[in-house]
């Protein structure tokens, strides 16, 4: 028993030695590749800002015992939207406000089907994220939507200050916005409340199903955020934008220690987890591997990684 | 062989480096009933569950009919003719009797099919030898059944194994009285079986009437083993504390049921609950007597916005309100602690504090972060006061004996700063001494102007503790009584 609690407590600090042991790994294999040249590690920082920002998001919907499965459609529809707006109006505001809008009317209906009517957040989010796909498959004609307004493209994407990428300065917003948020304010305790045991939540006056549509409503929206970001960074949207992050996100999430049965998140650990996957991409593309040895490789870190850091089940 | 069917001696255990139980010795002979006694966090559970393979002891032996035995699991406690109800029940709510009584063992096959009928057969036969097979049917759902009927389901469950030794850990703490009967002549059909039984309580009277020998532990060491007609209640309760224990008295407040009510219901009816009228005074406690399945609970949570109201009034101090939910119902100063601690009550992996707080966290706000100073500060007064035994404010409550679990439950909800107070058994599962000590808490709660709302199993408590008592059946309020009444008339009366 005493060897069990103990474990639990390794387990909860087993994502700082994954990812030491990572770029300790990465720096012996690969150190006349390149891979610890300061361009290098922004490089991965720009590969992994979007994915940690829609980990922030996940984290919430995790952490209150939901799950959110349509955020990559929401990314590819919200940077449709974003280029679109941008391209007929010029205005970099409208086109923002635009993309976060989309984000937020998907959260808000992902929300009222959870929290209101009570369907499954797995359910809703599989179903809603056809929808949200088909829209912006029609929306686009499955074209690109190229972006030439250089002042949105350096600020939400292309640009660097110094030597640092603003790709790399909103991911580091977002995680310390999100862990504040998460950690020390009232609603992150209420979140993590609902998650944790919802029942008790509801009889100490917490509004459960307000906890669960806020929780939707921000992964959402940290979702078009990172459409608009991508928009920006590779100069057009496109509708297959996103779709194939779904995977990699949550399982950074659940590798940074946020239990998939509620109650416990942490956004660090979601942000570090983002960041194992982005240099782990970087270090398997830097190894000279196929993208067919990638996927296996990636699948099988990702399996060993979750399982190394999963808590045991609730009992 | 040995006279004992349990030797335990020179246990220890630590959890994460708190020493738990020292060197305990623990001894029960065959076919005796022997209760387990202590307050809360003495170790009881822990011991127990040390000898049902649960927990694995960092020294000592146990021997069983003089034999040692090494195991580690249940499951090989159990091959060892070791079997435990625990203090939270185990069933699957969604499977039948059968199914529950026989989920682990399922023996009975059909090459690699579960023989339901032969399983069924076995099932009524156990439900029979324990004299229940007339009230309870094997293909019952068990979220059908009464908490009562779920207890003796499990212990149906546990005996499957054939055990020579069965544990009970505080199996009476959601009976009705009625249902403790029933429990106790199952415990002497046991028994005369030859079957040992280490009972669980903290009825203390219990144990003088169904055990034949005692071993008292506290804060983790045996202090001693009696034979139960060598003591008496009294020198029980003060050993248990280490110490001669104050008792309390309850001088009932009469005459001061006038003005306005701080609490008025006009005509309340739900699903389950009929017409309730009912007032409560300032400074009043008010109890309600009923039986479990009575509405009582039901009526809380009315009154907390769990239920749902279909038509009535509910008036504090003489304004109407609207209570939808359980945030207005706060918003209103009405808190609840609920019936059920682990599941209502409780976010198990928050630690104490953020528990303590859970009700009040959008008032412990410093700009927009959580005040952890003042947070802290709150638990520790309320640790202090309902002497909660934990190793700090930031302890994982899971980790927490039961009796201490309830505390913090009952510390959450006097946290909340509320003029009404809804008490679904407070105690439940609480030592005698912290028992007192809530109750001195709520009467100075009251004493303040408040009002409280009080249910309790123990109609011992009601009786003596209550200002003025409603009494309660099939979900209506049937009489009012503001006079004395003995613990005897209320049985009486809910009938
Ligand atoms: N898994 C655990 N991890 C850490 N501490 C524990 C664990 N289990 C029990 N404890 C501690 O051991 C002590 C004894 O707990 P135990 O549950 O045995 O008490 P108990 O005598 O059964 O009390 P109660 O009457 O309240 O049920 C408590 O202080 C409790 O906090
Ligand atoms: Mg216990």
């Amino acid at each position: 028993m005493t060897n069990r609690l103990k474990e639990i407590k390794w387990r909860e600090h087993v994502i700082y030695f994954i990812f030491t042991g990572i770029i300790l790994l990465f720096s012996v294999l690969l150190f006349d590749r390149g891979f610890l040249t300061g361009s290098n590690l922004m490089n991965i920082a720009r590969q992994t800002a979007m994915i940690s920002i829609m980990a922030v998001g996940m984290t919430f919907v995790l952490a209150a015992e939901e799950i959110d499965l349509s955020f990559g459609s929401v990314v590819a529809l919200a940077a449709i939207i974003t280029a679109q707006v941008l391209r007929a109006t010029g205005s970099i505001i409208l086109a923002i406000l635009a993309g976060l809008l989309v984000g937020a009317i998907i959260g808000i209906i992902n929300g009222l089907f959870v929290a209101k009517v009570g369907i499954p957040s797995f359910l809703v989010t599989l179903g809603m994220s056809g929808i949200i796909l088909g829209t912006a498959r029609w929306v686009s004609h499955l074209q690109s939507i190229p972006i030439n307004n250089d002042t949105f493209t350096f600020i939400f994407g292309s640009g660097d200050i110094g030597p640092v990428p603003v790709l790399f300065i909103w991911m580091i917003l977002a995680g310390s916005l999100g862990h504040l948020v998460l950690k020390k304010t009232p609603f992150g305790r209420k979140v993590l409340a609902t998650g944790g045991n919802k029942i008790s939540a509801l009889y100490s006056g917490i509004k459960v199903s307000r906890m669960k549509m806020s929780v939707m409503v921000i992964n959402s929206v940290l979702a078009a955020f990172a459409g608009i970001l991508y928009t920006g960074r590779l100069h057009g949207a496109r509708y297959t934008l996103g779709t194939n992050e779904v995977m990699i996100v949550i399982a950074a999430v659940i590798i940074g220690g946020t239990s998939m049965f509620g109650g416990k998140g942490s956004v660090i650990g979601s942000v570090i987890g983002a960041l194992i996957m982005g240099i782990l991409n970087n270090g398997l593309i830097l190894l000279g591997l196929s993208v067919d040895q990638q996927m296996i490789f990636r699948g099988l870190i990702i399996i060993i990684a979750v399982s190394l850091t999963m808590r045991e089940k609730k009992g | 062989m040995s006279e004992y069917s349990i030797n335990a001696s020179a246990i220890n255990i630590s959890f994460d480096g708190v020493h738990i139980l020292h060197d305990v010795d623990f001894k029960v002979k065959a076919g005796e009933v022997h209760a387990l006694v202590g307050t809360n966090g003495a170790g009881k559970s822990t011991l127990v569950k040390i000898i049902n393979g649960v927990y694995k002891k960092d020294s000592g032996t146990i021997s069983i009919f003089g034999k040692d035995l090494e195991y580690n699991t249940p499951e090989e406690a159990l091959k060892a003719g070791i079997a435990m109800v625990f203090q939270d029940l185990s069933l699957i709510p969604s499977l039948t009797v059968a199914q529950n009584i026989f989920l682990q063992t399922h023996p009975y096959r059909k090459g690699l099919l579960i023989d339901d009928r032969k399983a069924g057969e076995n099932a009524k036969e156990l439900l029979s030898m324990i004299g229940v097979d007339t009230e309870i049917s094997i293909n019952d759902k068990v979220e059908d059944l009464s908490v009562g009927k779920q207890q003796i389901i499990e212990i149906a469950k546990a005996l499957s194994h054939n055990p020579k030794v069965l544990i009970l850990d505080e199996p009476t703490a959601s009976l009705s009285s009625a249902e403790i009967e029933s429990l106790f002549t199952v415990i002497e059909t046991l028994k005369k079986k030859g079957i040992s039984i280490i009972y669980i309580t903290h009825y203390l009277q219990d144990i003088f009437k169904i055990c034949d020998s005692l071993t008292l532990i506290r804060d983790g060491k045996i202090i001693f083993r009696e034979d139960t007609i060598d003591i008496n209640l009294k020198y029980l309760v003060d050993a248990m504390a280490g110490g001669e224990s104050e008792s309390i008295s309850w001088n009932r407040k009469k005459a001061m049921r006038s003005g306005t009510p701080l609490l008025e219901l006009k005509d309340l009816n739900t699903e389950k609950i009929k017409n309730i009228d009912l007032k409560i005074y300032p400074g009043e406690i008010v109890g309600i007597a009923g039986l479990l399945g009575s509405g009582r609970s039901e009526l809380l949570e009315t009154l907390f916005g769990i239920e749902k109201l279909r038509t009535g009034k509910i008036l504090v101090n003489g304004k109407a309100v609207d209570i939808s939910s359980s945030s207005k119902a706060i918003d209103e100063g009405i808190t609840l602690v609920p019936e059920n601690r682990r599941e209502q009550g409780l976010v198990l992996d928050f630690a104490v504090e953020d528990n303590i707080v859970m009700s009040i966290i959008n008032r412990l706000k410093k700009f927009i972060v959580v005040d952890r100073e003042k947070t802290g500060k709150i638990a520790n007064h309320y640790i202090q006061s309902l002497n909660v035994k934990t190793q700090g404010p930031g302890q994982v409550v899971r980790y927490l004996s039961g009796g201490n679990q309830q505390k913090i439950v009952v510390a959450k909800c006097l946290a909340s700063d509320s003029k009404i107070l809804l008490l679904d058994d407070p105690t439940f599962g609480v030592d005698i001494h912290a028992k007192h000590e809530i109750m001195k808490i709520i009467m100075d709660y009251a004493s303040k102007g408040n009002g409280v709302l009080f249910i309790s199993s123990e109609f011992k408590e009601i009786a003596g503790f209550c200002d003025s008592i409603y009494i309660m059946k099939k979900g209506r309020l049937t009489e009012f009584l503001s006079e004395d009444v003995s613990e005897d008339d209320l049985l009486l009366k809910v009938q």
